[in-house]
């Protein structure tokens, strides 16, 4: 609720400062809000590939505002019904194979997702950056016919977070083209990357999404939404961990 | 009575000196043997010192407090408060010298390329120089200021594993008492080097306040060290302390923390004196020999002195305190070349050529040998008591000889 | 020249008691040496056999990397097999494969972090004392394969987890392709090592099961191995190295390598020791020297007589070093054989003092100590104090040459 009237607000406050040039800041919240609608319920197809194998997981994935999502792994069938909920940057995970919830410590909040290259972090807390950083529209140009905006993110001092900067290139119908990271000598770690972008239940979705480190050729791991829904009503008991623990879903 | 003791000890001592160089070597060998067993044990009681001093350093404090379930289950979870009142008073009554209140959780350090376990202490730096906790040697920056620091201090092994370096941001990761994620991001202020490179990857330094802050315990710690700076001693006083701990809280003497260093030095401390009676040993046969000596060249005279009435008693106790003197001669100077040669050297002794991994056995590279009044009393005792015991025989030896077979020999 | 050491061997028994006494000296001093001195290197082998026996082993056949990095997916392919090649090797007495994962173990309200090593039941007691160290249920079954879900874990784990004998245990981890691994097992025994960091995080499974539960396939992360002969770990390392010179990314770790810093610890240990030694053989010269001069001193008129007959300083001095020799001679050959004997004894029977056995009772240390019988353990000592000796007869040998021969044969 909160959220629509902020994003309302910021609608408003856009229509009516049209010829203003838009913070930076608000370019990352409208980015994210994009990205996550009030809800939403998707269909995705995770790959990750190394240089000695390439292994891709199904799931369905629900997102409710900032601070909830449930994953849920559809196929391999000895992965499916394995699953991840996060709750305001907590995170358990739970697998039929032993039945329990487990959740999950902070030692291992760094550690990969899923095998992925994303860790649970990644996941858990992604809208971190609006707050956690100061941000600083660094340019603005036009690319296949869109104006593109090009935003610095350095984090606050006591911010608990690794990086020196991140560099966020975002489009103006929102969607995030690529988010860098880099670490505080100005080198390039990883980078998350969004290509193949189409219409998807009123949006237009990056439906392909690389994580790769920057000096790691043969080392990334792709989300291929199939499907997305977007502001669909999602039952009050979804994120919770009852409802992890079962797979109907 | 009193003038036969009179005339035997003028005579004994004028009988040691008839053949002054033989008495000269034998002074020489039991200076030098006194000398041998002092420094020996001084050395070996320097290095003891040492080793249990640097464990305790690490550990640290001679007695610890903490949560019942702490030791088994170090994490957030177990924790105290703050020591007041009662508690508060008896750690700082004499004899304790210095005691620290420290939280101690396991947590997780990342930085942009790796992250890793470590131990996370939150201190107050003050009280632990008190305490002698410190790492060994900051490298790199400085160590924390006060109690409000916010920054973190790094051992070098774990920078580097890190791939971080001093005034970078590196994040702690650790739980709250709910089980939930408390982290937050700190500078590195400061590198240090451990002497065990082991305790460099581990232990990661921040201020108390800031700790306490992130994992939301409010003023609460996890472990309590004290010290007296004597770790013989600490059997008086923990009990004191045990006392106003309250119930939930166990307060442990150092030989319960670390059992086996406890078992090492135990096994350590009957060396001492059988080194000395081993040293004293190798001396007895050249004791011996020079007595036999004496006695044989003087047969003659002894017979003598049987034909005109000297008792066998007496004799014996002359051939003994010949041999008296000797040995407290040697006794004497004995000590005082082993005080004169200790001395000086107490402030270290380098051996950092040979010692590479002395680090192991919690050693520094420099040798402190610690003189005791009670190893010089152990090695007079040795001396005098088994000395005269080496004498006896030829003693008992020169009394029983014959007068009349004495006096006919050449 | 025959004539000097015909004098000398006699010169040596006028005087038997003396003689003896001194030979007696050396010999005790000689027997202690060589006692000391072998106790203290089969110590040594002891502390290092100790130490590597709990769990790492005398070398490891790893993925390159692994050692410092320890990611799951640095395995050794094949690792059974390989492990069962290396064990019917000449000079191996034991190979083991494992493989090790970190998981969660979780109980009702937390979750531990747990170091899970998937061993071979049959061969692990060969190269770690943990098997030996359940004080409650039993070890891993000798059979237990894949679908064998038992699982042994340390004392503390099992109190902070509040699990017992037959109760259900689970866990989640990473698999080698970074899938999810969970499983749950029965705990059939627990450890306790007498140490909390190792009790509070260990468990051991059987490595079938473990490479099933963490999809490694075949794999494993090491296999470690145990020689006979402790002092060939290098030839055994380098003859490991051409086997395996075949498959680029596996490294054959000696013990050093893995447990950097204990070689000092030992040697450090050593530094200590020769202060000692360097006493015991300074007094034994002492008396060295105190018997010759004696016996020079006593013989100043005879010397003085032999010099106005003609008789070379030289020639006199050489007397002496002889008469030294001869005695040290002697006390070295005693010394050693009776030293000799007393270690050779001990070396099978072993040797012990008062407190050791409680300490091996604790950590699972031998109670006994095996002094090393060899070569260098026997001589150094005696050698050192025939030498020491030789040097101490030096003084009264060159007094000699001062003499002068009126003034010597009035001497009294």
């Amino acid at each position: 609720m909160k959220l629509l009237l902020a994003l309302s607000l910021a609608m408003f406050a856009v229509a009516g400062a049209a010829d203003e040039p838009l913070a930076a800041r608000d370019i990352i919240q409208r980015a994210m809000d994009h990205f996550r609608g009030q809800t939403s319920y998707s269909e995705m197809t995770m790959v990750i590939n190394r240089p000695e194998w390439q292994r891709s997981m199904t799931m369905r994935a629900w997102t409710e505002g900032d601070k909830q999502t449930l994953v849920r792994v559809t196929e391999p069938r000895k992965d499916a019904g394995n699953g991840t909920l996060s709750l305001d940057g907590n995170m358990w995970t739970y697998t039929p194979k032993i039945n329990r919830v487990i959740k999950v410590p902070s030692s291992m909040m760094n550690q990969n997702w899923m095998g992925s290259d994303f860790s649970n972090k990644d996941i858990s807390k992604n809208t971190d950056i609006i707050d956690q950083y100061d941000h600083t529209l660094l340019e603005q140009r036009q690319q296949d016919g869109h104006t593109v905006y090009v935003i610095e993110s350095i984090p606050h001092e006591e911010a608990a977070v690794v990086w020196g900067k991140e560099i966020l290139v975002i489009r103006d119908d929102w969607i995030m083209l690529e988010q860098q990271f880099w670490d505080q000598d100005g080198e390039l770690v990883k980078r998350l990357a969004a290509s193949k972008i189409q219409e998807m239940s009123g949006r237009s979705v990056a439906t392909v999404i690389r994580m790769s480190k920057a000096n790691e050729a043969d080392e990334w791991t792709e989300l291929q939404t199939a499907e997305v829904e977007f502001d669909l009503d999602l039952p009050g008991n979804l994120f919770t961990l009852s409802s992890l623990r079962n797979p109907r879903q | 009575m009193g003038g036969a003791a009179a005339t035997v000890m003028v005579l004994a001592w004028r009988n040691l000196w008839r053949n002054y160089r033989r008495t000269l070597i034998m002074l020489a060998a039991i200076t030098v043997g006194v000398w041998a067993m002092i420094f020996m044990a001084a050395m070996m009681r320097g290095m003891t010192d040492q080793i249990v001093e640097n464990t305790l350093n690490t550990l640290p404090g001679e007695v610890q407090l903490h949560h019942l379930d702490y030791r088994r289950d170090p994490s957030v979870v177990n924790r105290m408060p703050a020591p007041s009142g009662p508690l508060r008073a008896a750690l700082e009554a004499p004899p304790a010298v210095a005691w620290a209140a420290r939280v101690r959780v396991p947590a997780v350090l990342a930085s942009e390329r790796d992250s890793r376990g470590v131990v996370l202490l939150g201190i107050d730096p003050s009280a632990e120089a008190a305490l002698g906790s410190l790492p060994h040697e900051i490298i790199a920056g400085r160590f924390l200021d006060s109690v409000d620091d916010r920054g973190v201090v790094l051992g070098a092994s774990l920078a580097r594993r890190l791939e971080t370096e001093l005034g970078k941001r590196v994040v702690l990761m650790s739980q709250d008492p709910d089980n939930d994620v408390a982290d937050r991001g700190a500078r590195v202020v400061g590198i240090y080097k451990a002497r065990l490179q082991g305790a460099e990857d581990v232990f990661v330094y921040s201020g108390l306040t800031a700790t306490q802050a992130m994992l939301g315990i409010g003023t609460d710690v996890s472990e309590i060290a004290v010290t007296a700076h004597d770790y013989r001693l600490m059997g008086a006083w923990y009990q004191a302390i045990a006392d106003v701990a309250g119930p939930g809280v166990e307060v442990l003497p150092w030989p319960q923390l670390d059992y086996f260093l406890d078992s090492m030095l135990r096994v350590q401390d009957g060396f001492s004196l059988v080194f000395m009676v081993v040293i004293f040993l190798a001396l007895s046969f050249g004791l011996v020999n020079t007595l036999v000596m004496a006695v044989f060249e003087r047969v003659r005279e002894i017979g003598l002195m049987q034909a005109l009435g000297m008792r066998p008693g007496l004799i014996l106790a002359q051939v003994l305190v010949e041999s008296v003197y000797l040995l407290s001669l040697g006794l004497l100077l004995g000590n005082v070349v082993a005080w004169l040669s200790i001395k000086p050297l107490e402030s270290g002794i380098d051996i950092s050529a040979v010692a590479q991994g002395v680090e192991m056995m919690a050693m520094g590279t420099t040798l402190y040998p610690a003189l005791a009044l009670q190893d010089m009393a152990m090695a007079t005792v040795v001396v005098l008591g088994l000395g005269l015991v080496a004498s006896l025989l030829p003693a008992w030896r020169a009394a029983n000889l014959d007068p009349i077979q004495a006096l006919s020999r050449n | 020249m025959n004539v000097t050491w015909l004098l000398a061997w006699r010169n040596l028994w006028r005087h038997s008691r003396r003689t003896w006494l001194t030979v007696a000296a050396m010999v005790f001093c000689n027997i202690l040496l060589v006692f000391l001195i072998s106790l203290q290197l089969g110590s040594y082998t002891m502390m290092i056999d100790n130490t590597l026996g709990t769990f790492s082993g005398h070398i490891q056949v790893q993925h390159e990397g692994y050692l410092d990095q320890q990611k799951m997916r640095q395995t050794v392919p094949a690792v059974t097999e390989l492990a069962q090649t290396l064990r019917g090797q000449d000079g191996i007495a034991a190979a083991a494969a494992r493989g090790i994962a970190f998981a969660l173990a979780a109980s009702e309200e937390r979750s531990f972090g747990i170091q899970i090593v998937g061993v071979e039941p049959a061969h692990e007691p060969g190269v770690s004392t943990f098997p030996g160290l359940v004080k409650q249920g039993r070890f891993l079954s000798p059979d237990a394969g894949a679908n064998s879900d038992e699982i042994v874990i340390g004392s503390v784990l099992a109190e902070n987890l509040k699990v017992g004998l037959g109760d259900e245990l689970t866990f989640l981890g990473s698999g080698r392709d970074g899938s999810f691994a969970a499983a749950v097992a029965t705990v059939v025994g627990i450890i306790d090592t007498g140490f909390d960091e190792i009790d509070r995080s260990i468990a051991e499974v059987p490595l079938a099961w473990f490479q099933q539960v963490f999809a490694m396939g075949d794999h494993g992360h090491s296999v470690v191995i145990r020689v006979i002969d402790f002092d060939a770990v290098p030839q055994q390392v380098s003859r490991l190295e051409e086997d395996l010179a075949g498959s680029a990314e596996l490294v054959v770790l000696d013990w050093d390598a893995l447990q950097p810093g204990l070689r000092q610890a030992i040697a450090s240990d050593m530094t200590s020791a020769w202060f000692m030694y360097g006493v015991l053989i300074i007094l034994v010269a002492f008396s060295v020297l105190n018997t010759q001069l004696m016996s020079v001193l006593e013989r100043t008129r005879e010397f003085g007589v032999m010099l106005a007959l003609g008789m070379g300083p030289g020639k006199l001095a050489r007397l002496v070093g002889l008469e030294t020799l001869m005695m040290s001679t002697i006390g070295l050959a005693i010394g050693v054989l009776l030293g000799g004997l007393l270690v050779w004894y001990l070396s099978l029977a072993g040797f012990y003092f008062p407190g050791m056995e409680e300490m091996g009772k604790r950590f699972n240390l031998p109670e006994r100590m095996y002094p090393e019988f060899s070569l260098l353990a026997i001589m150094w000592g005696p050698v050192t104090v025939f030498l020491f000796a030789l040097l101490a007869a030096l003084y009264p040998a060159l007094r000699l040459f001062g003499l002068q021969p009126v003034a010597a044969m009035r001497a009294a």
